[in-house]
């Protein structure tokens, strides 16, 4: 009886967290903070940098048609997450001087500035769904 | 297998403890209990600050701190809206180019009526605030319609608050309009949802961030909030509206701000008024 009561007192304490792996994004943010970008880090066996997704498209070739299609995208986000209540303050200056950039020629730093536009609405849309999903945690009952 | 009974039995009591904390009460339209609410933000500053009488709180973070208390009162000596109010009181008595004026928009002449403010508009099947209702007026009576944040509005409505002082606040939200619970129920949720770069949400600083510093301000209870504005911010350097400062603490997470007025911004009024019923009109103030 005295065991059960140990284990019923050690289960309740237990978190959730700490009797699961550690997830993919868990361990790739954890990588990415304590590194920065370009890091080389293994999960599972298997190799992966610490580059968002927006910084990986941002590093093909620098030259109109990419330099565009960047800034094209990330607008996109953006519009979408300023649809949704939860645009950011800073993707709109990203992408305005990524448009000056374009305009001068500087197609690395116009692919640059819209790979940061692009992540900030990126994860101003994540932003949203977790509040969506767990706004509630927050309010006394 | 006794042993194997034993880690399976843990192993379903975690999954039991974290079902339970994630059990939903009062967030969906179904169970959402704004008196239940009202109760429990209470029930939370009397753990938190005990000894803070209720009423105390539409004095904002001068109820909660002592030392901010102190440099209040002596503001306090000589209000700082003053003039504001007397200008607010001329502009009210002026009439429009139509011979009419405010008091004509409003019931009992706009004298005292602020504590009902915001309510719910079954007709428009909104939330009207006061502000909202002042430049209605003015437009229905053929003049155009005043800035939202400063000015003329907020000098404006602080007189028709002052007209209301004492009295406390009669939020309602009628039950028999879905429509108005679910605008309250809106209103918790922007309240409680984290937004901006900084990923901060109104609650961070005004509910559990009350008297914390950041940086070198301390957030004011959300409890008792709008009790006290227009207000004149020593920031400010004038007196300004509610929404001018929802505006600015939606910009302050690094937000895209929504405008004053906008529908979301009303419904936040309505529900964090209605979380301030009981408590007294005590408008306009002075912050810092």
């Amino acid at each position: 009886m005295k065991k059960v009561t140990m284990i019923l007192a050690a289960a309740l304490a237990l978190p959730v967290g700490s009797v699961q792996a550690q997830s993919f994004e868990q361990a790739f943010n954890q990588q990415r903070a304590l590194y920065g970008k370009g890091h080389t880090f293994t999960y599972e066996n298997k190799t992966y940098k610490t580059d968002h997704p927006e910084e990986v498209e941002a590093m093909a070739e620098p030259n109109r048609t990419n330099a565009e299609a960047l800034i094209a995208s990330a607008e996109a986000m953006r519009v979408k997450s300023a649809e949704l209540g939860y645009e950011w303050r800073d993707p709109v200056r990203y992408l305005k001087e990524a448009q000056e950039a374009l305009g001068q020629g500087q197609y690395r730093q116009a692919m640059n500035l819209a790979a940061r536009a692009k992540y900030q609405a990126r994860i101003s849309i994540a932003q949203y769904e977790d509040a969506e999903a767990n706004w509630q945690r927050a309010a006394p009952e | 297998m006794k042993t194997i009974r034993k880690i399976l039995l843990g192993a379903g009591l975690v999954i039991l403890s974290q079902t339970g904390l994630s059990a939903e009460s009062g967030f969906t339209l179904e169970t959402v209990d704004p008196e239940a609410d009202r109760l429990a933000l209470q029930n939370y500053y009397q753990q938190r600050f005990p000894g803070v009488p209720l009423e105390d709180y539409v004095n904002g973070i001068y109820a909660i701190d002592p030392e901010s208390r102190k440099q209040w009162d002596a503001l306090m000596e000589f209000p700082p809206y003053e003039f504001d109010l007397e200008e607010g009181e001329e502009l009210f008595n002026t009439p429009f180019a139509n011979g009419k004026g405010y008091a004509d928009c409003f019931d009992n002449g706009g004298i005292g009526i602020r504590q009902k403010y915001p309510y719910w508009n079954r007709e428009e099947g909104t939330v009207k605030t006061l502000e909202q209702e002042i430049n209605e007026c003015r437009v229905n009576n053929g003049e155009a319609p005043l800035p939202w944040k400063k000015g003329d509005i907020a000098k404006i409505s602080a007189y028709m608050a002052f007209t209301s002082r004492g009295q406390p606040f009669e939020i309602d939200i009628p039950n028999d309009d879905p429509r108005a619970l679910q605008a309250y129920l809106d209103g918790k949720k922007f309240f409680y949802a984290k937004r901006g770069q900084l990923n901060l949400s109104c609650a961070n600083c005004h509910l559990q961030g009350s008297r914390v510093l950041i940086r070198a301000d301390l957030p004011g209870p959300m409890l008792g909030h709008p009790t006290h504005f227009p207000v004149v911010r020593s920031k400010w350097g004038e007196i300004g509206t509610l929404h001018r400062r929802y505006e600015g603490c939606h910009r302050d997470s690094r937000s895209v701000p929504l405008p004053p007025q906008s529908e979301a911004f009303r419904k936040l009024e309505y529900f964090q008024t209605y979380m301030s019923n009981g408590l007294v009109v005590n408008g306009p103030g002075a912050r810092k």
